[in-house]
C-alpha cells in the first residue's frame, strides 16, 4: 500500500522533473515575448531524434559500447540540434511576425510544430513507428525498501531527476547573476525600455530560445534512454504537459516552471492510480487540472497577480 | 467565385517603404523595353506550348498530353496542359500589342499561370523521369517544352512590372436590369463549369491514371493565373458589385447552381461523396468562423463539436452497437444533435469568462484532447472506444435510401447525389444563419469584442454571454453537422475528430479569409480537395498545411477572401491598402468604357 503510493509519487517525480525542464523552455520564451512557442514540445522531440542520429549513424563502436562516453555526447549533440532548430524557427518564423497581432505568432507556432513533426516522420528514416532508443546509461533499478514492500527507482530515473534539477539550478544561476541574465529580465520586463537602455533585444531573444531549446534537446535524450524508445508524438504530449506546468508555476517564472512540472508529473502518476477510470483516464486529469488552473488561478503558484495579457 | 471585398488585391510586388534594391533598379532600367519583353514572353510560351516537354516515356507510362518525342505526331492538336499554354501564350501576345487598361496587372496574372503550369509538370517530369536530362536532353532527344515555358513566364512578369503594373480599373457600367441579371446567370453558369472542371480535371487518380495529381495542380496553376488576370482586369469586382445589387437573386441562382452540380462532368458517385465531405467540412468552418474569424477566439479543440454531433446521432440511429436502442427520423436527431453540440459549445465556452488571448486557446485545446481521451476510452459505452460505432443506417426518406441511385424525369443521377443535395441545403442554411448573424447585433457585437474586448466592454456591451453565445453557436453548427457526417460514413469512431483535424479547420479558415463565408467554403473546399486530388503526396499532407500556416501568417494573414473589417485590422504593407489614386483610374475607366 505505502509501497504502491511511494512508488507512484517516484514516478510523478520522474516525469515531473522532465516536464520541468522543458517547462522551462516555454516560461522564459513567454516571458521574454508572450509567445506561447508550441512548437517548443517538437524541439524536446527534434532534440531526442536528433541524439538517435549521432548515436546510430556518426558514433563509432567503441563509444556507442561505453554509455559514460556515448551519454555526455548523445546529450551535448541533442542539445545542439534542438538549438539549431529552434534558432531557425525563431529567425524564419517569429522574428517576422514580430508587432503583428497576437493570434498570427500563436497560429504559426501551431504551423511550426505540425511542420517539425511532420519532417521528422517523413524523412527521418523508420520514424513512422516507435523507434528503438540506446540506453546508453546503467540499467536496473534502486529498490529502496519501505515498510511493507520496496519501492523500485530506475537509475535512468534518477539520472532524469537530478541533471533536470542541477540543469534548472544552473540556468536559474545564469539569468539571476549574468549580464546577459539582467538583460534577459530588462527585455522580459519591459523590451522598448531595455532597448533604449542599449539592450539588442533580438540577441536575447535569440539566446532565451537557444537556451530553452539546449534544455528540451537534453531532456528528450534523457526521456529517451529512459524509456528505451522513441515517437513522433512525444513532442506534441510533453509540450501540453509542460505548457500546463509553466502556467501551474505561474509563467515567465522558472522555479515555478520546475514545481509546476513535479505537481504535472504526479497528479499523472497518482491520478492513474488512485482516481476513476485508472491509467487510461491520465491524461484526462493533467487537462482537467490545466482548464482549472487557467481558470481559478491564470497568474498560478508564483506568478504576479494580474499582469495584462490580450 | 466573387469576391466580397472592392479591394482584394493581390500583394503589390515590393511594398512601397524601403528604398528600391538592385531588381528594382534592374526592373526600371528594363522600362523602355516593356512591350519586346511582352511580345517575346507571349511568342515563347506559344513556342514551348508546341515543344516537346519529355525526353522519354517515363516510369509510369507516357507523361499526358504526348508530352514526349514519341508521341509527339501533332503538334498543332495539343490538348492539357500544352491546350492552356497556348491561351495564355495568345493572351500575352495580344495584351502586349493592344491598348488594354491595366495590362501590366493583367499580364502579371498570365505570368504567375504560365511559370505554374511550367514548374509543376517540368517538377513531376524531372522527378518521374529521374532527373533534369527528362526536361532538356537525353540520348539526343532534346525536350525543352518546360525550360522554355519558365523562361518564357519569367519575361512576361519581367515585362509585366517593366512596363508598370497599373492600379485595378474600377467599372462602373450600369445596365438594365433583366440584363444584369442575365450576364449575372452566365457568369454563375461559367463558374459551375469551372468547378465541374476543377473536381474532375485529372480524374480519380489510381493505377490507371497514374498523372491525376500533375494534371490537377497543372490545371490549378492554370486556373489561378486566369482568375489572377480575371480579377486584375476588374471585372470580378464589377460582377461582385453587379451581385450586390441584387442580392436575392445571386443567392437564388448559386443555389441553383450547386444542386445542378450532379448534371456536370462531376456527376458520379465518387465525386458526390467527395463533395459531400466537403460539405461537412465547410459547414464546420463556417460554424468555426464565428468563433475565429467573427468573435476572434482561438478554438484548437473545434472538431470535437463535429464529433459530438457525430457521436450523438449515433446513438440515436438505431445502429446494433448505438447505447440507446431508438431510430428517430434524422431531422429530429439533427436538431438533437445540434443542441447538445450547442450546449457542449457553452459548457467549453464558459472559461471565456475569466480567460483570455491565447490561454484560451490552450483552454479550448484541453477540451479538444479531453475528447478524445474520453472517445478512445469508450466512455460509459457511448462513443464505441477503438471499435468506433459502425452500421448507422443510412436517411431514409418516403422509402428511398440516400445512398441509391435515383432517376428524375428520366435523367439517372449517380449514387450518392441525395445525400450531395441535402448537405448543399445544409451549407445553405449554415450561410444564412452565418451572414444575418453577423449583421445582427449579435455579430456587431462579436466584432466590437475581436477589435477591443475592453472597449467594447465599456461600450456597454455584455462580453461574457455574449462571447458563450459565439461558442454555442459555432458548435450548434458542427453539431449539424456532425449529424449528416455520422449518417454519411455509416462509421463513427474518434479517430476521425482528432487534434490533426481541429488544425486542418482552423488552415481551412484562415486560408479562406477569417469572417467571410465565401472564404471558409473556399478554404475547406481546398484543402479536403487537394488531399483527395493529390494522393500520392498524402504523406506530405499535413507537412504542407503546417508550412502553408506558417507561410499564409507570414504573407497573406488576411486570407484568400479577406473579410473588409478583417483586411484593414491585419494590412501592415501600405502597398496593400486601396490606392489613393483609385478614384482617377476610376474616372479613366469610364472615360474608355
Amino acid at each position: 500500500m505505502l509501497a504502491t503510493f511511494l512508488s507512484q509519487i517516484v514516478n510523478g517525480l520522474i516525469l515531473g522533473s522532465l516536464i520541468g525542464l522543458i517547462a522551462l523552455g516555454y516560461t522564459m520564451v513567454y516571458g521574454i515575448i508572450q509567445l506561447i512557442n508550441f512548437a517548443h514540445g517538437e524541439v524536446f522531440m527534434v532534440g531526442a531524434y536528433g541524439g538517435l542520429f549521432m548515436f546510430t549513424y556518426l558514433l563509432p563502436t567503441f563509444i556507442q559500447r561505453q554509455w559514460y562516453l556515448a551519454l555526455p555526447l548523445l546529450l551535448v549533440g541533442g542539445a545542439a540540434v534542438s538549438t539549431v532548430v529552434a534558432v531557425l524557427m525563431e529567425r524564419f518564423a517569429y522574428r517576422p511576425l514580430r508587432g503583428a497581432p497576437r493570434l498570427a505568432p500563436l497560429i504559426t507556432a501551431l504551423g511550426v510544430s505540425v511542420a517539425l513533426q511532420e519532417l521528422v516522420r517523413n524523412f527521418y528514416p523508420g520514424a513512422t513507428a516507435a523507434l528503438p532508443f540506446p540506453r546508453v546509461f546503467v540499467q536496473g533499478t534502486w529498490e529502496i525498501p519501505v515498510p511493507g514492500g520496496t519501492v523500485p527507482l530506475r537509475w535512468t530515473g534518477l539520472l532524469i531527476i537530478v541533471l533536470s534539477l542541477v540543469l534548472a539550478a544552473v540556468l536559474t544561476a545564469y539569468v539571476n547573476g549574468t549580464r546577459m541574465g539582467r538583460a534577459m529580465r530588462a527585455v522580459s520586463q519591459d523590451s522598448d525600455t531595455a532597448r533604449l537602455m542599449g539592450v539588442d533585444t533580438d540577441r536575447v531573444i535569440v539566446l532565451t530560445f537557444a537556451l530553452g531549446a539546449a534544455l528540451a534537446g537534453v531532456g528528450g535524450i534523457m526521456y529517451g534512454t529512459d524509456l528505451g524508445f522513441v515517437n513522433i508524438d512525444m513532442g506534441f504530449q510533453n509540450g501540453i504537459f509542460a505548457f500546463t506546468a509553466a502556467v501551474l508555476g505561474g509563467i515567465g517564472n522558472l522555479r515555478g516552471a520546475v514545481v509546476g512540472g513535479i505537481v504535472i508529473g504526479l497528479v499523472k502518476a497518482l491520478g492513474g492510480q488512485y482516481l476513476p477510470g485508472g491509467t487510461a483516464y491520465d491524461y484526462v486529469w493533467i487537462f482537467v487540472v490545466l482548464i482549472a488552473v487557467l481558470v481559478f488561478r491564470p497568474q498560478g503558484f508564483f506568478g504576479e497577480s494580474e499582469r495584462v495579457r490580450a | 467565385m466573387t469576391t466580397t471585398s472592392p479591394a482584394g488585391a493581390p500583394p503589390a510586388p515590393r511594398p512601397a517603404g524601403p528604398p528600391p534594391g538592385r531588381t528594382a533598379r534592374l526592373i526600371a532600367a528594363l522600362g523602355p523595353h516593356a512591350t519586346v519583353l511582352r511580345g517575346a514572353g507571349g511568342l515563347l510560351t506559344l513556342i514551348g506550348a508546341l515543344l516537346p516537354w519529355a525526353t522519354f516515356v517515363l516510369n509510369k507510362g507516357p507523361y499526358p498530353d504526348k508530352a514526349t518525342l514519341q508521341y509527339f505526331v501533332a503538334p498543332f492538336g495539343v490538348t492539357g496542359f500544352r491546350w492552356q499554354l497556348l491561351l495564355f501564350g495568345i493572351a500575352a501576345l495580344v495584351l502586349a500589342l493592344a491598348p488594354v487598361p491595366a495590362r501590366g496587372r493583367l499580364l502579371r496574372g498570365l505570368a504567375w499561370g504560365i511559370i505554374g503550369i511550367a514548374v509543376v509538370n517540368g517538377l513531376f517530369i524531372t522527378v518521374e523521369g529521374g532527373g533534369l536530362g527528362a526536361i532538356t536532353v537525353t540520348d539526343g532527344s532534346v525536350a525543352c517544352g518546360a525550360v522554355v515555358t519558365l523562361l518564357a513566364g519569367v519575361l512576361v512578369e519581367l515585362g509585366a512590372r517593366a512596363g508598370g503594373i497599373e492600379p485595378r480599373p474600377v467599372w462602373t457600367w450600369r445596365f438594365g436590369p433583366w440584363v444584369e441579371r442575365a450576364v449575372l446567370v452566365v457568369v454563375y453558369v461559367l463558374m459551375l463549369f469551372v468547378v465541374a472542371a476543377t473536381l474532375t480535371s485529372g480524374g480519380t487518380g489510381g493505377a490507371a491514371n497514374r498523372y491525376s495529381g500533375a494534371v490537377f495542380l497543372s490545371f490549378l496553376a492554370a486556373l489561378g493565373g486566369a482568375f489572377a488576370a480575371l480579377h486584375a482586369s476588374g471585372l470580378m469586382t464589377w460582377v461582385a458589385t453587379v451581385a450586390e445589387r441584387h442580392r436575392v437573386f445571386s443567392v437564388l441562382v448559386l443555389l441553383a447552381m450547386a444542386l445542378a452540380l450532379p448534371l456536370t462532368a462531376a456527376g458520379n458517385e465518387y465525386w458526390m461523396t467527395v463533395a459531400a465531405n466537403i460539405g461537412v467540412y465547410a459547414a464546420t468552418a463556417i460554424g468555426l468562423n464565428i468563433v475565429v474569424g467573427l468573435a476572434g477566439l482561438l478554438d484548437l479543440g473545434y472538431v470535437a463539436f463535429l464529433g459530438i454531433g457525430a457521436f450523438v446521432a449515433a446513438n440515436l440511429s438505431g445502429a446494433a452497437a448505438a447505447k440507446f436502442d431508438v431510430h428517430l427520423p434524422f431531422a429530429l436527431v439533427m436538431v438533437i444533435s445540434a443542441v447538445i453540440a450547442g450546449m457542449f459549445g457553452a459548457v467549453v465556452g464558459s472559461p471565456t469568462l475569466r480567460v483570455r488571448g491565447d490561454y484560451l486557446a490552450i483552454v479550448t485545446l484541453a477540451f479538444g484532447e479531453i475528447f478524445v481521451r474520453t472517445a478512445q476510452n469508450n466512455i460509459f459505452g457511448l462513443t464505441g472506444g477503438s471499435n468506433a460505432i459502425p452500421g448507422i443506417p443510412q436517411v431514409e426518406l418516403f422509402g428511398t435510401r440516400f445512398s441509391d441511385r435515383i432517376a428524375v424525369a428520366g435523367i439517372q443521377l449517380p449514387a450518392g447525389v441525395l445525400y450531395y443535395l441535402l448537405i448543399v441545403f445544409l451549407v445553405a442554411i449554415v450561410m444564412l444563419v452565418f451572414s444575418h448573424l453577423k449583421e445582427s447585433r449579435l455579430g456587431r457585437a462579436w466584432i466590437a469584442i475581436r477589435e477591443d474586448e475592453d472597449a467594447a466592454r465599456a461600450m456597454g456591451i455584455r462580453t461574457g454571454p455574449i462571447k458563450i453565445m459565439a461558442f454555442l453557436c459555432g458548435a450548434t453548427l458542427a453539431g449539424f453537422a456532425g449529424a449528416f457526417f455520422a449518417h454519411k460514413t455509416g462509421t463513427v469512431s474518434y479517430e476521425s475528430f482528432r487534434f490533426t483535424e481541429s488544425v486542418t479547420l482552423i488552415a481551412a479558415v484562415i486560408l479562406g479569409g477569417m469572417g467571410t463565408v465565401p472564404g471558409a467554403v473556399l478554404g475547406a473546399s481546398l484543402l479536403f480537395v487537394l488531399p483527395e486530388k493529390l494522393r500520392e503526396f498524402a504523406d506530405y499532407r499535413l507537412l504542407l498545411f503546417g508550412l502553408a500556416l506558417i507561410l499564409i501568417m507570414r504573407f497573406r494573414p488576411q486570407g484568400l477572401v479577406p473579410d473588409r473589417h478583417r483586411r484593414a485590422e491585419l494590412a501592415r504593407d501600405p502597398a496593400d491598402e486601396p490606392p489613393p489614386g483609385g478614384s482617377t483610374a476610376g474616372s479613366r475607366a469610364e472615360v474608355a468604357a
